[in-house]
């Protein structure tokens, strides 16, 4: 579970009177509390319900519940981006050269494209791109699978 | 574009017409084992090909000399074998394949025609048949060697294939009763003559931009600027 800083608690002057242990098993509870809910996509009822069941009065429950709702699709975009998963593509950068010659070889006159993908890795957020040099035929067989990809896409959200 | 070659060259190349006395001799056909037989660097040339029995001395010893396994760290067994076919020594036949290697090498990167060629070969003082059987020579295996030589040249890690396959999340520890749609792909691409795979994954979004940068990317090179350097550098 991710880490919630409960300082700010701790400095906050209205709560300056409150016991600090107190305090930190309230924030605590109130955190274990929404993240459960957020888990298990509670809709309202069942919080209310759970809440009554620890006793709280009617209208902080109706506090409690109208906060959640505030803040509930912020919560499982939070959640849904916990966990492994490969490294992610945020963008791609290409580069169309046209070579002329190399130390081994004159007169190559060949066009070729160097094509870097921008990736993320989930935990540790940057990674080395991923960068390779192809051929206009070769960067037409990679477009032609990718079209493939998204068409079967399209298809899928149709079903 | 004529050849320039220095005096060393001029030398070792010296030995061919000398190469006397094989009468009706045949070189070996392609010894050692195969093309892949000691290729060392830039020594690397004409691989595959075969050597054909000629009854005229200097052209047997230049075809002989194309034998892949004289490219082995100058295989001394084969040396020794011209020294007694050819009447020469070992020496002398070592410069005359390096000698030949080179001219080969040299004339296939810089792709002179078969006028240049032919001129900066005159330098040698050769006979007319040995001038011919050389541009032949040239001109056969002109092709490969140039294959062979792009080889060497720096590279990127560069482009295989491409598998894809269609993901949707539906749970996860964090979160339960998620539609997350996925493409989760494996791009394999070769380095050095390794292919690496690796998996990657985005989201449809992205997957649309990706193909939109790189149709553009196909694009450019149908251009008209592409297109007018492409034609000048000819």
């Amino acid at each position: 579970m991710c880490v919630i800083s409960n300082s700010f608690i701790l400095d906050d002057p209205d709560l300056k009177d409150i016991d600090p242990t107190v305090l930190k098993h309230c924030h605590a509870a109130a955190a274990t509390c929404i993240l459960e809910a957020g888990r298990q996509k509670a809709d309202i009822s069942a919080i209310s319900t759970c809440l009554e069941d620890c006793k709280l009065d009617k209208e902080r429950i109706e506090q409690f519940c109208t906060e959640y709702q505030k803040n509930k699709d912020a919560l499982e975009i939070l959640l849904g981006s916990i966990g492994r998963s490969p490294l992610h593509i945020t963008d791609v950068s290409w580069r169309l050269e046209y070579q002329i010659k190399n130390n081994q070889l004159h007169k190559t006159y060949q066009p070729s494209y160097l094509v870097t993908l921008n990736v993320e890795n989930s935990n540790s957020g940057s990674h080395p791109d991923v960068s390779f040099s192809c051929t206009m035929e070769q960067l037409q067989d990679l477009v032609g699978k990718l079209k493939d990809a998204a068409k079967s896409l399209e298809r899928a959200t149709q079903m | 574009m004529l050849l320039v070659l220095s005096a060393d060259h001029q030398a070792h190349l010296g030995c061919l017409p000398r190469a006397g006395g094989a009468g009706g001799e045949q070189a070996p056909g392609r010894g050692g084992t195969g093309p892949e037989s000691g290729e060392t660097g830039p020594g690397r040339g004409e691989s595959g090909h075969r050597a054909e029995p000629r009854s005229f001395g200097g052209r047997t010893a230049v075809r002989g000399a194309l034998c892949p396994a004289a490219k082995a760290p100058r295989a001394p067994a084969l040396c020794v074998f011209f020294k007694g076919k050819l009447n020469i020594g070992v020496d002398i036949i070592q410069h005359g394949v390096e000698g030949l290697v080179y001219l080969l090498t040299e004339s296939s990167k810089l792709m002179i025609s078969e006028v240049d060629f032919q001129d900066s070969i005159n330098v040698l003082g050769f006979s007319d048949e040995l001038n011919k059987s050389l541009l032949q020579l040239y001109l056969d295996n002109r092709k490969e060697i140039r294959s062979i030589l792009g080889e060497l040249a720096p590279r990127l890690p560069s482009y295989h294939s491409l598998e894809w396959r269609l993901d949707v999340q539906l749970a996860s520890r964090s979160l339960r009763q998620q539609i997350k749609p996925a493409v989760t792909m494996k791009l394999h691409l070769n380095q050095n003559e390794d292919q690496t795979a690796q998996v990657l994954q985005t989201d449809p979004a992205t997957l649309l931009h990706l193909i939109q940068q790189l149709e553009q990317a196909l694009g450019e090179m149908k251009m008209n600027h592409c297109r007018r350097i492409v034609r000048n550098m000819k």
